[in-house]
């Protein structure tokens, strides 16, 4: 896909965000059935597959230079969006690593990284970004090395150090979450940061998960989707800013529920660090409204299924309820009741 | 509503001798050990005892009492907390640090052993007296001691904020959030939880 960047769409106020008909296609549809439960949903995160998305190491689409913009945004309004605790300074330049060198193969008309021993020359084109600077000399950066690269890409990024035989989150730029709080939950246990999640505790997803990324190596990195419901295309609903957001929830009517209802996704990778041993994670979130959804029909047929049978404790916690029936009700005329095929991908080369 | 079925929440068990330890320091919120923190089969003189006694004129002086338990009194948790500061600063391995006392004063001891560099193994809690919470305001950061209630004002940004059961030990908090957010003015009744 050429990508022609929209570096004028916002995500807040008048909310511009809008998505191309090829960014309709690259968007990656999360449910592969008609029901949603959770599960331990990991794959390895391999080039390819069912989405668009998948076809890159660190997806890069048309919206990059508007997230980057509203990142510093967020960050100028509330500096702690982006932490890491001292004993993680390896993992930092881990994932400077790990970021450039991808962005740099997976997209050279866009990025590029030279390196002469430990110089290495950073070139940014999007964002008119040329950095040289040392490896492993914080100083020769403008700021810490997590945060220089990780304000350089879509999505949210935390940093998990392992020890005791668990996995401990001390580190992150969390800017564009679904309703968690990185500055509350900095330096919990996997299990504590999962607390509140219903359901998945009992049917034992946390205790396989956590043995299974305990065990996760280097350089067999792997992914799995979840999902949410967010009101206008916002990437900052953090539970800090709350009061700002929750009031759109209120603002649905059956009028403008195509528009303004945005189906939330989270690519979520994860990545085994080869200096630190910490794990990345990353957290890629995707918004497209209702009405773009259904241009595909099977995710339109799909999406209303999935939210006509969605477990009630799921609904009040992904926080649904004041708007799902008339998210239902939108899509149950576009569902002919067809079976449809198993996979997430759209069947569609164009749209 | 009493348990919100979140697991951050922790879980507290009557303290024990951990036999793994070379030394154990016992911090006490309040002037006696409270029967309630002990597992049974409990031996004071095992320890080195420290209380919380809220009275000025005492200097905090460690005295062995006739049934060989030794007991250092401070003026208050503050004063108590500057002095295992000190102390953790120069601990070697093997010490094994108790606290018992309300759960705000379980996890500020449990902070500073973090901060010297002791791990989650070496420190054991046990919830005694006050059920109350320290809420941390997610919206404005300030923190609300003492909070009895399911809803209570915040002294920060005074937005009237649900106590979550989700728990920090790093705040020593739990999290409190805007009950009305999204219809301003729809605020519940509170109700009388944590006593």
């Amino acid at each position: 896909m050429t990508l022609q960047f929209k570096p004028n769409e916002t995500f807040r106020r008048d909310f511009t965000y809008r998505n191309s008909s090829a960014a309709i296609l690259h968007f990656p549809f999360p449910f592969p059935e008609d029901q949603y439960m959770y599960s331990v949903n990991i794959e390895p995160h391999v080039k390819g597959g069912a989405s668009p998305a998948y076809d890159h190491v660190f997806d890069v689409d048309e919206h990059y230079v508007a997230e980057c913009r509203e990142r510093a945004q967020v960050l100028a309004e509330d500096p702690k969006r982006c932490q890491v605790l001292p004993h993680m300074m390896a993992a930092q330049w881990d994932t400077l690593e790990l970021l450039m060198e991808n962005l740099a193969a997976d997209y050279p008309a866009h990025f590029s990284l030279t390196k002469a021993g430990d110089l290495w020359t950073w070139i940014n084109r999007p964002l008119g970004l040329h950095q040289s600077f040392t490896f492993g000399k914080a100083e020769t950066l403008p700021c810490p090395p997590f945060e220089y690269i990780t304000r350089q890409a879509q999505g949210d990024f935390t940093l998990q150090d392992q020890r005791e035989d668990n996995l401990y989150v001390d580190g992150g730029m969390v800017t564009t979450q679904a309703d968690w709080s990185f500055e509350f939950d900095i330096g919990m246990s996997f299990h504590e940061w999962h607390g509140p999640v219903p359901l998945a505790h009992e049917k034992g997803v946390f205790d396989r998960a956590l043995k299974y990324l305990l065990r996760l190596q280097y350089g067999a990195p792997v992914r799995r989707l979840n999902w949410t419901m967010t009101i206008n295309p916002r990437l900052d609903t953090s539970p800090e800013n709350y009061p700002v957001w929750g009031p759109d929830k209120a603002s649905v009517t059956p009028e403008n529920v195509g528009q303004k209802v945005h189906l939330r996704v989270e690519l979520q990778t994860l990545y085994r660090l080869p200096r630190s041993n910490a794990i990345l994670f990353g957290i890629r979130c995707y918004l497209a409204s209702l009405e773009e959804v259904a241009r595909v029909p099977k995710w339109g047929k799909r999406l209303h299924r999935v939210l006509r049978d969605l477990h009630p404790d799921i609904e009040a916690y992904k926080g649904l309820p004041r708007f799902r029936q008339m998210a239902v009700d939108y899509l149950a005329p576009l569902d002919d009741g067809a079976e449809l095929s198993k996979g997430i991908q759209s069947e569609l080369t164009a749209l | 509503m009493s348990d919100q079925g979140i697991k951050s929440r922790p879980k507290y068990a009557p303290l024990e001798l951990d036999p793994a330890g070379r030394h154990h320091l016992l911090l006490v919120e309040g002037p006696a050990l409270p029967a309630e923190a002990l597992a049974e089969g409990f031996e004071p003189a095992a320890f080195e005892t420290w209380t919380v006694v809220n009275r000025s004129a005492l200097l905090p002086v460690q005295v062995v009492d006739a049934q060989g338990e030794s007991v250092r009194p401070f003026r208050a948790k503050g004063h108590l907390f500057s002095a295992l500061e000190e102390r953790l600063a120069r601990e070697t391995m093997g010490l094994r640090l108790y606290a018992t006392g309300s759960e705000p004063f379980l996890w500020d001891v449990a902070r500073i052993a973090d901060a010297a560099g002791m791990s989650r193994q070496e420190i054991r809690l046990a919830q005694a007296g006050s059920k109350a919470r320290r809420v941390f305001c997610v919206h404005c950061r300030t923190y609300g001691e003492g909070v009895t209630t399911s809803i209570f004002t915040c002294g920060g940004c005074g937005a009237s904020l649900f106590v979550r059961d989700h728990f920090s030990r790093r705040h020593a908090a739990y999290m409190g959030v805007q009950v009305d957010a999204e219809v301003p003015g729809a605020v519940p009744d509170a109700e009388e939880l944590y006593a």
